[in-house]
Formats: C-alpha cells, structure tokens, sequence
C-alpha cells in the first residue's frame, strides 16, 4: 500500500533554534497514529508541517493526491488545535466556514454539518453561538468542523486534554471509528494508555527527532533510545 | 444668559424650518467626510492588516511615521497640498484647488494614518490562530486575511469611525483647500468658523448642534452593529 503522506529528510529550524529533524516518516491511509513525547518534543510542530502549515527549510513532504496547489493540498488535511479557535458567529457558521470554500452550499452543507454535529453528539447547541460554549464543547465543534470537510487526514493535538472524562469516552470512540470511515488519523497524546484504547500505532518524538514508530529509519541508535526511556517503554507496551 | 438661550432657541427654529442654506453645508460635510472617508478606508485597511501580519526590515520606521502622521496638524496638510494644487503647483493644471474634491484629497491625508494605526492595533492585538484556522480549513491565504478582516471588524470599524471623526470635524483642509464658498465647499466647520465672526451666532450653533448629531448618530450606528 502506498503512503498517503510521507516526510523525508525533513528539517525544520525557527530561528536559531533547531525543532524538527525527520529522516523518513510514512502514514498509511485508514490508519491510526498517536504522536508520544514529552512537552516541547516537537508534535505540534509536526503536526503543523504534516499539515501544511509549516514549511520545512529541507527536505520534501509527499502527499498522495492529484491537489497541485498548496490551498488543494490543504483542503485534504485538516488540524484541530490543542485549544481550538471558533469564528465569531454560530455553529452553524463555523461548520459551514469550510465547506463554503469548497463550493458546498444549501442542502448538502446542512446535511453535513447536521451529520458531523451528530457524529460529536452536539446536534442541539447548531445555533449556539460561538462564545457561549465550554472548553470540552469548543474542542468537540472544532472536530465536527474538521469532520464536515471529509478530509483524507484529520490531525489532531492533543484532543482530550482539556475535556471530562464522559467527553473523553464520546471522543476516543469517534477516533476509533474514524480511519474505517477512510479518514487517516494522527493526533498527540500524553495520555500513555489512550493509543490502546484508541488502537492507534505510537510515532514517540523527541528532540525534534522520530525515536520509533510508523516506519522511522533515522537516529534510533542505542543511546538515543536509552535517553528516552519512558517513551520506549510506552511504545514497547503498545507494540506488545 | 439670555442671549446663549435665544441663540439655541434661534438654532432649534434653523434647523426644523430646514433652512436651505444649513441643508447645502451638511450636505457638503457629509459628502466630502464619506468619500474621504470611503477612500481612505480602501487604503488603509490592507496597510494596517499588511502591517501587523507581515515583518520586513523598516517595519517600526513606516508604524513610528504613521504614529507622526497621525498628528499631523491639518492646516500643514492644507499647506502642502495648497502647494500641489494650486496654479504655480505642479497639479495646478487639473484646476482642482477650491473644489470639493482638493478637500477630498486633503481629508484622505488627513485619515489614512489614523485608519492603518488603528487597523494595525486590531490585527495585532487579535487571536493569532485566525489565520492557520482558516488556512486549515481550506481557505487560500487571501480568503485567510479576508477572514481575519471580518474576525476584528468592530477594531476596523471603529478605526473607519476614528477617521470619520477626524475629517468631518476639521477645518485646516477644508478652508484651505475648498476656500469656504457658498454652495460648493462651504462645509459646516468652515461656515461655523465664518458665520460666528460675522456675528450670526445663532446660524453657527445650528450648524454645531447638527455637527454633534451627526458624530452621535455615527457612534450609536457602531454601538448597534456591536450589539448584533
């Protein structure tokens, strides 16, 4: 099977400061990631270059589509921030934000977004507007939005660290169902147990640097490994 | 006493017996305040988003002059355009000094900086997370920024208010540049500043209280749109 979205020899520098250093990295489609690391191992920031938000100064990102602009590349890839933004407005408004650019109005765009909201269990708050809702509700909206396009990749960082408990279960269920759907998934976790739950291959991340995970061919050098003891043993614990 | 309150008795009578002459002058503050105002905000909206979004080597010299700009003492820009558009001027051939559009030209000077400082203040104090947002979401970087604009538009409204504020209360440019004549330039700051020193208080203060309501009027138009 041919990789849907593929890193190479990905460098990423912000300013001075080193932050991202990929050799290889695949994803497969209908498949599940999570992203493990420690804080400011650098997952929001792949998760931002995967899509393609970022730019790194070397090395390529493939992506297997026909898109040939960047906008196109990116209507197929969609991120959900760890603290989503909403747009002033309803919704309904930001569900529809969306799909508007992508030439999708009247019954269909009412149609999807009635499914998304369905699919976050949120069909009641349609007309609520956008500053009248709580963290756990914003975080499960901003998914439907994402839901609502139909992207080939949802990126996701760190979906549940800002929800409840009831609003986790609800959560990890609809990431469980989503690459059957046909949607690749890759979201960061802290949370060591949740890839099972969520069955889910763990890519662990540290130093800006793969140390295992979803075909890394790069740096997995004993020591390296040995540094990183907690995220071996997390990724050993998933892969057993 | 007496006189201030028979001169806002005689103001009040002016402006209910729609005086032709009070009607001419607001319809030429108005017209000239809105198209300056109408340009200026094309301009200066991009500028002041152009601004906050992007860094380039210069950036503070071009915000530290338009922060200079902004107070910018309106019979200077008078002068200086009083210079361009008169005969000896290298636009005195458009024969444009004294019409209502040299007073244009003036009040776009005049409310540009302030429109762009204002603008850049909204964009940079807004949520950083706009712009990726909708860039996720599929938009190209233009609809992206267009977003962003819609995202702070009480910040640009109130800016096009500033600026609105500024113009139709002048009078440097509008005197200079429209030379205060009757049935084409005279606006209501210039007619105001004519008829008191003729001694036609009551005429000024008619003008002045229909000055105020128009700067009211504006101000609850942006506390309406505000609310909705």
């Amino acid at each position: 099977m041919e990789p849907i979205l593929c890193l190479k020899n990905v460098v990423l520098h912000q300013g001075d400061n080193f932050c991202l250093s990929i050799d290889n990295l695949e994803l497969f489609p209908q498949r599940s990631y999570a992203l493990t690391g420690a804080n400011g191992s650098g997952k929001s920031t792949l998760l931002r270059v995967l899509a393609l938000l970022q730019l790194p100064q070397q090395g390529i990102i493939q992506f297997n589509s026909k898109a040939k602009t960047i906008t196109d590349k990116r209507q197929q890839i969609t991120l959900v921030e760890q603290s989503p933004y909403l747009f002033k407005g309803t919704v309904y408004d930001n569900l529809a934000f969306g799909l508007k650019l992508r030439g999708i109005h009247t019954k269909e765009q009412q149609q999807r977004i009635q499914s998304a909201l369905e699919m976050v269990e949120l069909t009641a708050l349609t007309q609520r507007k956008f500053d009248n809702l709580s963290g756990g509700e914003i975080q499960r909206i901003a998914l439907a939005r994402a839901l609502a396009l139909e992207p080939n990749i949802i990126l996701l960082d760190e979906p549940t660290a800002s929800i409840d408990g009831d609003s986790v279960q609800t959560f990890e269920s609809l990431l469980t169902t989503l690459p059957s759907r046909g949607v690749t998934v890759v979201y960061s976790t802290h949370d060591r147990s949740q890839p099972q739950r969520i069955g889910s291959e763990v890519i662990c991340i540290d130093h800006g640097q793969i140390v295992n995970g979803a075909n890394a061919r790069q740096n997995n050098t004993s020591e390296n490994l040995k540094e990183n003891t907690i995220w071996q043993r997390l990724t050993n614990v998933h892969e057993n | 006493m007496d006189y201030l309150l028979e001169s806002i008795r005689a103001a009040i009578e002016l402006i209910f017996a729609f005086d032709q002459d009070i009607q001419r002058v607001v319809w030429t503050s108005l017209y000239t305040s809105f198209c300056a105002i109408a340009l200026s905000a094309t301009l200066a909206v991009p500028v002041g988003v152009a601004l906050g979004l992007t860094q380039f080597r210069g950036r503070r010299i071009v915000i530290t002059l338009l922060n200079t700009l902004m107070a910018l003492p309106t019979v200077v820009v008078g002068l200086v355009l009083f210079g361009l558009f008169s005969r000896q001027g290298p636009l005195g051939n458009l024969g444009l000094l004294f019409t209502p559009i040299a007073m244009i030209a003036g009040q776009v000077v005049l409310a540009t900086p302030i429109i762009s400082n204002y603008v850049l203040a909204a964009v940079e104090g807004c949520d950083s997370r706009i712009i990726n947002t909708a860039l996720t979401l599929g938009a190209t970087p233009l609809q992206a920024n267009i977003q962003l604009i819609k995202e702070i538009r009480f910040g640009v409204m109130a800016a096009i208010i500033a600026g609105f504020g500024r113009v139709i209360g002048e009078v440097g440019v509008a005197m200079m540049l429209g030379g205060n004549i009757r049935n084409s330039t005279r606006t209501m700051t210039t007619a105001i500043a004519l008829e008191t020193s003729k001694g036609e208080f009551a005429f000024g203060l008619a003008l002045g209280i229909v000055l105020l309501s128009v700067a009211l009027f504006v101000n609850l138009f942006l506390n309406l749109l505000q609310q909705r």
